[in-house]
């Protein structure tokens, strides 16, 4: 292996096609749209360059500002409430012998199904037609209209979203500290315990210290995936009423392929990378620990 | 530090997994393999859609793109279309061969961009009249159709007007197939039960509704949720009011004038009587609101009598149209909103014959015929029908669109964009949400056109 491993060339060969595959479609593709990003572009006719237009257009976009409003919502809600529920599910699995696997499996499984079922089957749970209201008035209550009602600063539409991506995204968060968590030494709890350690107090001590660094990680991958968001609200409202559950990535989705106003688009796809780098950047920085050896 | 530098290449890389991947466009980023994913996709149905032999040797081989997928439509002007394209392939066999290449209606005009991006432009697709066209006008991508319309095909069609919308500096751009009127729709029972006759003003339309109300049923389904159906409304109140909108378009008037503000007030007015679950409804729920039985009224193209025939065969005797109301002191109320669905041929296609020959299949006897008796709605040639086959409700369609002293496009596609088009529905419907009142709504319309419109 450490042969293997000086051989400069074999590096090269073993590296290459995911070098070359990265840079075609990834690398190759966000230089274009950042380059599309100061141009005219519909897609018809070449793009013609337009400087800082697209990023003063996006300052009195009154659709960005609920974009923005939305996806820093969507944010900070998923990564508070996914970080709470990921560590307490995950603290409990660890804890039970029985069912483990099994709850482990059910908490998780949303995970793997397509978003853009789950965002039909949800829309027609909240819709007040079927599901929810219609069970709600067999009790002679009358449910709020979940996906409509856009009288608050953030609407309902949204806290029922973001309801419904924490179910579906929470199994992942608990996998990332069920992982962690079970790879902290025994004896680190079995020294704590004859010490006189209750069970609540070792979680305190000895193990949210010792998955900090995953905390980050998950964080990052929380953070990242709610900016970009797509699915669930492209499938549950559209963006709408109105545009009052617009996040950046349906906006730009509608930017883009809706008005072909690609250069416009880009712009918002620029934003929305700035805006991941630096929530990646604060999170790591946030979160900065030193490993400890377990 | 090498783990900073990797976890920040690591958010690069996801992030670009948003912009390569569904959303993309920052991804025009990838314009290119977008266009090749389209065109793989597009074709993939196509390729079921018949049995289409690779072509031989001397056949033409020709592609037509359309917004619904042919073999599971339920729509009967789809299904009808594709009878049309079968016939073609079978009388012109070993001559020509048409492919169709099929997505939904959402998707229609990314992936044709992302066709027509990559060289690859259908040789016939189908469009809408109005900013839709006209992107395709004016980089030249769609061909002009006078010459082989001189020829001795446009003598076929009913009158020179059905062209008016396909027209750019008197060159026919696109061929129309078939009309269909905006009108209204009513449950003929409920109105009975509310002891309501069809009302031919404001004022009657208002009281029919507080009739129904009382009686216990909900008086208009519409959906705001598909914003454009609210916006059609709204496009039949101003126009009713008197709004004229090319003095709009071409900047003699401001949106905020007398006229749409009272129009917007109408919109208000009428709201009152709208089912609870309007903000969010889609406009096939809405439709199935009058089907179903839930509500009396419904403002719709006349193309939503195929969907509710379709859907509901025993509504059909229940179902009476009725032109939309007048506003006294307004406009001439004998206006009514139409649309057309358009065939344009590309500029750039290898044969045109076949095109053609493709397009006229689309505007003779058989097809007409069809149109009217089958699909519900105009036809666009001097065809013959058989109104006894045709569904009820079409003769009443027919009567308002004979009566019509002119017609008129919905206002979203008679802006100068798409985007002008959208900007209208969402200020309707934030009217009719109570988000802005009629003067803040048109004075961010007059706003908008003023940053937007070069």
């Amino acid at each position: 292996m450490d042969k293997l491993l000086k051989d400069k060339k074999a590096i090269a060969v073993f590296v290459l096609p995911a070098f070359i595959l990265f840079t075609l479609i990834l690398f190759i593709p966000i230089c274009q749209s950042i380059y599309y990003s100061f141009c005219d572009y519909d897609a018809l006719t070449k793009p013609t360059f337009v400087g800082l237009k697209n990023y003063k257009n996006l300052l009195i976009d009154d659709t960005m500002k609920i974009a923005v409003k939305n996806s820093l919502f969507f944010l900070i809600y998923s990564c508070v409430t996914q970080l709470i529920m990921g560590l307490i599910l995950a603290g409990l699995l660890t804890n039970i012998e029985k069912g483990r696997n099994f709850f482990k499996n059910v908490i998780y499984l949303p995970c793997v199904l397509s978003s853009a079922a789950l965002g039909l089957l949800w829309m027609f749970i909240f819709s007040p037609k079927l599901g929810i209201n219609q069970i709600l008035a067999k009790y002679g209550i009358e449910g709020p209209l979940w996906l409509m009602d856009i009288k608050n600063y953030i609407p309902l539409p949204m806290w029922v979203i973001a309801f419904v991506a924490l179910w579906q995204y929470v199994g992942q968060s608990m996998m990332l500290y069920m992982a962690q968590i079970s790879g902290i030494n025994k004896s680190l709890y079995e020294a704590s315990y004859i010490d006189g350690c209750s069970k609540v107090k070792s979680f305190r001590y000895i193990t949210l210290p010792l998955i900090k660094p995953m905390v980050a990680t998950a964080m990052s991958l929380n953070a990242i995936g709610s900016l970009k968001f797509f699915d669930l609200i492209f499938n549950m409202t559209e963006g709408g009423p109105n545009k009052k559950t617009m996040v950046l990535a349906t906006h730009l989705y509608e930017q883009g392929f809706k008005y072909f106003k690609y250069g416009y688009a880009s712009a918002i796809g620029t934003i929305l990378l700035i805006l991941c780098l630096l929530m990646t950047f604060l999170i790591n920085n946030v979160f900065k620990t030193e490993n400890y050896e377990m | 530090m090498k783990k900073k530098v990797l976890s920040i290449l690591l958010t690069v890389a996801m992030t670009a997994s948003l912009l390569a991947g569904c959303g993309s466009s920052g991804a025009a980023g990838g314009a290119a393999p977008a266009a090749d994913s389209g065109a793989a996709d597009a074709a993939a149905p196509a390729a079921d859609d018949s049995a289409a032999p690779a072509a031989s040797g001397d056949v033409q081989e020709i592609t037509w793109m359309f917004w619904d997928d042919l073999n599971a439509t339920e729509d009967l002007i789809s299904k009808g279309y594709k009878e049309t394209i079968d016939r073609f392939n079978k009388d012109y066999e070993g001559q020509y061969h048409c492919t169709p290449i099929t997505t939904n209606l959402e998707e229609y005009y990314t992936k044709l961009n992302a066709l027509v991006a990559s060289g690859e432009t259908p040789d016939v697709f189908i469009v809408s009249p109005g900013p839709n066209l006209t992107t395709y006008v004016e980089p030249g991508v769609a061909a002009d159709l006078t010459p082989y319309l001189d020829a001795d095909w446009k003598g076929t069609f009913s009158s020179d007007a059905v062209f008016a919308q396909q027209t750019y500096d008197g060159k026919i751009y696109a061929v129309p197939l078939n009309i269909a009127a905006a009108c209204v729709f009513y449950n003929k029972e409920m109105f009975k039960e509310a002891g309501v006759e069809v009302p031919k003003t404001w004022d009657e339309l208002i009281d029919a509704c507080k009739k129904i109300k009382a009686a216990g049923h909900t008086p208009i389904t519409i959906s705001a949720g598909t914003a454009w159906c609210l916006s059609m409304l709204a496009g039949y109140l101003c126009d009713r009011e008197g709004v004229d909108l090319k003095k709009i378009e071409s900047g003699e008037e401001s949106w905020n004038n007398t006229k749409t503000i009272n129009a917007a007030n109408k919109l208000i007015e009428l709201s009152e009587y709208f089912q609870p679950t309007a903000a969010g409804d889609t406009n096939d729920v809405a439709t199935a609101g009058l089907y179903n039985g839930e509500a009396a009224i419904l403002i719709q193209g006349s193309w939503a009598i195929g969907q509710i025939n379709g859907e509901n065969p025993d509504f059909e005797q229940k179902c009476g149209v009725f032109q939309f109301p007048e506003i006294p002191g307004g406009n001439d109320p004998n206006r009514v909103i139409a649309k057309s669905d358009s065939l344009a041929m590309s500029a750039t296609t290898k044969s045109p014959e076949a095109a053609i020959a493709l397009m006229k299949y689309f505007t003779d006897d058989t097809a007409q015929k069809y149109t009217a008796e089958v699909g519900g709605k105009i036809p666009v040639t001097k065809v013959e029908y058989d109104a006894s086959k045709a569904p009820a409700q079409l003769a009443d369609v027919m009567d308002i669109f004979s009566n019509a002293s002119s017609t008129f496009g919905f206002y979203n596609e008679s802006l100068f964009s798409t985007e002008a088009g959208s900007t209208f529905d969402d200020n309707m419907v934030a009217i009719y949400l109570k988000e802005k009142t009629p003067e803040q709504a048109f004075d961010d319309l007059d706003k908008w056109y003023a940053a937007n419109k070069k």
